[in-house]
């Protein structure tokens, strides 16, 4: 088993009118099987609405399934008195950074977690000169978060995250409020957790260029996983994705548009220099 | 305008007052607002005057910061002095109308407005140079007594500083709406008492529904983070008195008994 399990997880949300009488039943999760190895890094796409957040819920044991089970590290979501364990084997970063950063300056925000968890005062500064160094934000740690730009902040909700050591971080959304630049520099932060620091990460993002460095990809649509496999598997299925109302990247679009007009060229192109290096020799030979 | 207040407003400098214990400064600013109640003549006034201005520049904290969480209190402070100016029995000094100045008003409301003054900036320095989290673990620490009595004390200090932190995120909000609306034709300006208050509820409305999303939203982030409640939480800066912090007690403690002699006593 690895550090994330769902097994058929189903999560209704109830609908009431105003006297409390049940008016109908949303399904937002449907019969979800994911079995997570540690160190993956893990994406999980599907527009507004397709469950994923909800999903992502269920691994930090903010909310339980109505029906199935969800295991993290081992420990089943549904045990009240396993909680704490489990909100520190698998962290969570929000969408919305003003809402989640709760220091008036970053190093106390970062120290939040730690404190929280009943760490000694010398540790809780190892952690977080740690934790800040690891996102590249160390050089900000006695700035008031409201002058940081909104990836900065973001990246300091990673590093109060990191600092509790968590196994894996379930990030919903982290850049859906952010410009380009900040968007970029998340991921990159988000990517040195996975491969410097070995964090699992579970990343969900309805931008489709985020997830060409994840190891797996799960697109989610009507609360139901409706595509799976590495980021190329995905992509080489520009029809379906388009079906499922996703943005696929503009070099993969090309690529696509492309091969539909004839060019030999491979499934699934990522990348603009991806791209290049296929058509350049194709252009020799032409001539 | 909105952004003007600067109470809450924490002001990132290095200086004496900021390395402070945050019990001291606490102790100290409300025994400051006390010892203003005490004075009877003008010298103690001048002090306490004297007695903040040192304590300002060492602070390090430009004045004018201080100066704009004044603005906030401007309608207080005319009310007061227009209250007292009028409505204090006595010698008559000058009469407009049915209005009477009298020289025991005159002197209550110029006492209150200097009192009110003081009071402000004196609690500025202390929110400028305390971070609201330090702020807050000096009131846990400093209120631990109470616990006995079933005061939920470090619940309160948690939501001073949830409160405080959220302060200039929902002063930008408003803002924002403020403009949103105007530019949909809105207008918070013209009108009588009753119209501009009634002008406030697109404006109230969206800022408490956001409110409440922030309220949410950081409560889960909150609970993410393994938060519940004071019980087995460590500190990242615990509070421990440093030299300087008994020296600045003395200071306090010297400051109050001389103030309070001078101006109670000396005629």
């Amino acid at each position: 088993m690895g550090i994330i399990k769902t097994q058929e997880v189903v999560f209704e949300y109830i609908r009431r009118d105003e006297e409390g009488n049940v008016e109908g039943i949303t399904t937002a999760v449907d019969h979800v099987n994911l079995d997570i190895k540690q160190g993956q890094f893990i994406a999980i796409l599907g527009h507004n609405g397709s469950g994923k957040s909800t999903l992502a819920k269920h691994i930090n044991a903010i909310l339980t399934p109505t029906e199935g089970t969800v295991w993290v590290g081992g420990m089943d979501t549904s045990k009240e008195e396993k909680v704490w364990d489990i909100r520190q084997t698998a962290g969570m970063v929000f969408q919305n950074p003003d809402n989640q950063i709760i220091g008036q300056v970053v190093e106390e925000d970062v120290g939040f977690g730690p404190e929280n968890i009943g760490i000694p005062t010398k540790e809780i500064w190892e952690r977080v000169e740690e934790s800040l160094k690891a996102v590249g934000m160390y050089a900000f740690r006695k700035y008031s978060p409201n002058k940081l730009s909104g990836g900065q902040k973001q990246r300091v909700s990673i590093a109060g995250v990191f600092a509790m050591h968590p196994k894996c971080i379930v990030l919903d959304e982290p850049t859906a409020m952010l410009d380009p630049n900040g968007r970029r520099e998340v991921i990159r932060a988000v990517r040195g957790l996975n491969q410097v620091e070995g964090v699992t990460v579970i990343l969900i993002t309805h931008y489709m260029e985020e997830i060409i460095h994840a190891d797996r990809a799960f697109v989610m649509d009507k609360g139901r996983i409706a595509m799976e496999g590495t980021p190329r598997e995905i992509f080489s299925q520009v029809e379906k994705l388009q079906e499922l109302r996703l943005d696929v990247p503009q070099v993969t679009l090309l690529a696509h548009e492309l091969q539909k007009r004839g060019i030999a060229l491979p499934n699934g192109i990522l990348t603009t220099q991806e791209l290049a290096d296929q058509l350049v020799p194709l252009g020799k030979r032409g001539n | 305008m909105l952004r003007d207040i600067t109470l809450g407003q924490y002001y990132q400098t290095d200086s004496v007052l900021h390395r402070l214990d945050p019990r001291v400064k606490l102790a100290g600013t409300l025994l400051y607002i006390i010892s203003l109640f005490f004075f009877r003549n003008f010298i103690g006034y001048l002090i306490a005057a004297a007695f903040l201005a040192v304590v300002i520049k060492l602070s390090r904290v430009p004045f004018k910061f201080m100066v704009k969480g004044m603005k906030a209190i401007l309608f207080l402070l005319l009310i007061t002095v227009v209250f007292n100016l009028f409505l204090t029995p006595g010698e008559p000094l000058l009469s407009v109308w049915k209005l009477t100045v009298t020289k025991e008003g005159l002197g209550t409301a110029v006492t209150m407005a200097v009192r009110l003054v003081m009071l402000v900036i004196g609690s500025s320095v202390m929110t400028l140079t305390t971070t609201p989290n330090n702020l807050t673990d000096g009131m846990e620490k400093g209120m631990r007594p109470l616990k006995v009595f079933k005061v939920p004390v470090h619940e309160v200090a948690m939501m001073m500083s949830i409160a405080l932190r959220f302060i200039p995120i929902l002063l930008e909000e408003t803002d924002k709406i403020m403009k949103a609306q105007i530019a949909r034709g809105a207008d918070f300006e013209s009108g009588n008492l009753i119209r501009r208050a009634k002008a406030l509820v697109p404006l109230l409305v969206p800022l408490f529904i956001s409110a409440f999303r922030r309220a949410n939203d950081l409560a889960m982030a909150m609970e993410a983070r393994c938060y519940r409640g004071g019980e087995g939480r460590t500190k990242m800066k615990p509070l421990i008195y440093q030299k300087r912090d008994r020296v600045a007690y003395l200071c306090i403690l010297f400051y109050l008994v001389g103030s309070i002699c001078v101006g109670r006593l000396l005629l």
